[in-house]
């Protein structure tokens, strides 16, 4: 069996038919009808991921999306009506890890999830990396600053592994985004904009003047010189 | 042929400075006329005076027979350039600068022979020289005396110098005024004019500054007010427009998913169920892709998202997109190093793909993409070998729901008919041009142009 999925929306018809897509991809799919509905579900069962309208009756989308990105790092897609509208900038930085803009279709969200969980994306990752105070262990899937653990959600490990791998070497937004969330090419940037900003605010010792995570001009970003 | 009017602000200033000109001279030549005829006669009853008792002394030198008559007339011209000269009975004494008596006009003479006293301006030698004739009343004979006016003719040109110069200055004066005027009241209106222009080019929050001037506020605030209707009537209708397509998507999410279902089971409806569910769903797909592109069409007029610009590599942006668009086999030129544009990638991404998209539905694919360096700008060229875009159609395919009546196009599943109208939006949001030509060799080459962002 797939992966199992909550589906967030106050639209009955959308959530049987989605559900019904979704579970012709092979995913096990429960209805949550409100964000409180959500909350509670997520309360008591597990999911694998989580998948939010952010225009929800009561506790509203982003609301909900916070308090779950609080709990721990389930992922989360934000489903939004228009792609344009300060909604999704305020979903990602609520901490979803992707967007998807309705009318949705199940083979491409479902895609989107499996890119989601997958375990590790990359080369083969059994070496750790240093910069500076900061190191990555891609296989335990943790990163240390100064001897402390800090927490990312499973997309920031990711960026930030994905950049580490290539030692310094150039790392374009296309191959980020395709190599973290699977996009083919029409990825959004601002996806990839707000990540490296939260990832910053985690690693960096000062978020305006980062070591580890640099960007290049026009093309991508570079992780830091080792030292 | 048509003569172009000069500006307004060259006729109001031409037209100050002609004044200004017209009023001075006349000033000049009423100046001129008082101040030469007051001198003039200053000097000639000077002179007068001075002959008259010069007349007197040779008069009674004459009387006596003296024979210090010549150095009488030698002590007479005290300057240098006067001369005296004495008619008597046929010989003529002359003193002072020579000069030949013939200069002196018979009819002056004459007139003086008669028993009048005369005097003429003339120029004797190179100066110029007021002559006094009078007859002596002892003896026949005449007096003559040619008072030189060097220094009177010497302070006439200058005034006249003075006053033509004066003149033309304040031409010049007015027109430069007139020049500074116009500006300074013509300057609301070029404000205007930059506003209306901003307007036109789609920056509805245009307004001109509010004026203090009482001639100028109506102005001012008659055109904030037609530019806050317009604005408010044309986010108004975007926000219609929006609203209209947003309502759709959620059924239509319901519905796309349902049909992805059912295209799934198609095959256990076999039969004319089959083929209607088949349209169905194929229909179902196309609707939700005009919403799709219709939103963005009526998103594109509405916002101004700039801040979603960043520098973009073209040509890794065409290798992109033509990377999953199309096949190997399709040619791809860049100039190196490859180009740079200020725009917002998600926009650009959809420009390319729609042109390679346009391109397979009416043309059967497109054989090269270039991105050239053109003259400041890049240029991004979508070639086909299709049947080409007849001169009547050009501007019309850019144009929204214009369907392609073209041969080669796909009867079924053909593009939203927004395709083009998309690209045109985008590339106006990145002050760009688009254009479709005919390609050497046959078929259409689409051609965008952006301005190149310094790399």
């Amino acid at each position: 069996m797939d992966f199992s999925v909550l589906l967030v929306d106050d639209d009955e018809r959308i959530r049987q038919a989605l559900g019904l897509a979704l579970a012709d991809e092979g995913f096990a799919v429960e209805e949550a009808v409100s964000g409180e509905d959500a909350l509670r579900r997520l309360g008591t069962d597990l999911f694998d991921v989580v998948l939010l309208d952010l225009m929800l009756p009561g506790v509203d989308g982003l609301q909900v999306c916070r308090t779950l990105r609080d709990q721990g790092d389930l992922p989360i897609i934000i489903v939004t009506a228009r792609t344009d509208t300060p909604d999704v900038i305020a979903g990602l930085e609520a901490g979803a890890d992707d967007y998807v803009t309705k009318p949705l279709v199940a083979s491409e969200l479902a895609a989107r999830i499996r890119a989601l969980l997958r375990r590790r994306g990359g080369p083969a990752q059994n070496v750790s990396h240093r910069i500076e105070d900061l190191e990555i262990w891609p296989d335990e899937g943790v990163v240390h600053r100064g001897g402390e653990e800090i927490r990312l959600t499973r997309t920031e490990f990711r960026l930030l592994a994905e950049l580490a791998a290539a030692g310094g070497k150039i790392v374009t937004r296309e191959q980020l985004l395709h190599r973290v969330w699977g996009y083919d090419y029409y990825g959004d940037t601002r996806l990839l904009h707000v990540h490296i900003r939260r990832l910053r605010t985690k690693i960096e010792h000062n978020a305006d003047d980062p070591v580890f995570v640099l960007t290049v001009r026009g093309s991508g970003y570079k992780i830091g010189p080792p030292r | 042929m048509t003569v172009r009017r000069p500006s307004l602000r060259w006729r109001v200033a031409a037209a100050l400075g002609l004044g200004s000109f017209l009023v001075t001279s006349l000033l000049a030549v009423a100046t001129w006329n008082l101040a030469s005829d007051y001198m003039l006669r200053q000097r000639l009853q000077a002179t007068t005076r001075q002959a008259e008792v010069n007349l007197r002394l040779v008069e009674a030198a004459v009387r006596t027979e003296s024979d210090g008559l010549t150095e009488l007339l030698t002590g007479l011209t005290t300057d240098p350039d006067s001369t005296i000269m004495l008619f008597r009975s046929g010989e003529v004494l002359t003193s002072g600068r020579q000069v030949d008596p013939g200069v002196v006009p018979d009819d002056l003479l004459s007139l003086a022979r008669s028993g009048v006293p005369a005097r003429q301006r003339l120029h004797a030698d190179g100066i110029p020289v007021l002559v006094v004739a009078q007859p002596l009343t002892t003896t026949r004979g005449l007096y003559v005396e040619l008072f030189p006016l060097v220094q009177l003719d010497r302070t006439f040109r200058f005034l006249s110098g003075l006053l033509i110069a004066g003149t033309v200055l304040s031409g010049l004066i007015g027109m430069a005024l007139g020049s500074w005027a116009s500006r300074r009241a013509l300057r609301p209106l070029s404000q205007l004019t930059v506003a209306a222009s901003r307007i036109a080019g789609g920056d509805l929050k245009a307004r001109l500054p509010d004026q203090a001037d009482p001639d100028l506020a109506p102005l001012a605030t008659t055109f904030n007010s037609t530019a806050d209707a317009l604005e408010q009537r044309v986010l108004r209708d975007a926000r219609f427009a929006g609203d209209v397509s947003h309502e759709l998507r959620s059924p239509l999410t319901t519905m796309v998913n349902a049909a992805a279902v059912l295209r799934r089971r198609q095959a256990e409806l076999p039969g004319t169920a089959g083929k209607a569910l088949g349209l169905l769903t194929s229909e179902v797909d196309r609707f939700a892709r005009m919403v799709v592109d219709l939103m963005e069409i009526s998103r594109a007029d509405q916002d101004g998202d700039l801040d979603a610009f960043e520098p973009l590599d073209v040509g890794g942006l065409v290798h992109g997109v033509a990377g999953i668009r199309l096949g190997e086999d399709v040619e791809i030129v860049v100039d190196p190093p490859s180009p740079l544009v200020l725009g917002d990638r998600r926009r650009l991404d959809r420009v390319v793909g729609n042109l390679i998209e346009n391109a397979e539905c009416h043309a059967g694919g497109a054989v090269r993409l270039a991105v050239l360096r053109h003259e400041g700008n890049v240029r991004l060229e979508v070639d086909d070998a299709g049947p080409g875009v007849p001169g009547e159609m050009r501007v019309q395919v850019f144009e929204r729901f214009t369907r392609g009546s073209r041969a080669g196009s796909r009867g079924t599943g053909a593009g939203s008919g927004l395709g083009l109208a998309l690209v045109a939006e985008h590339v106006r949001r990145h002050d760009g041009k688009v254009w479709v030509e005919d390609r050497p060799g046959g078929g259409a080459r689409f051609v965008v142009e952006i301005p190149e962002a310094a790399s």
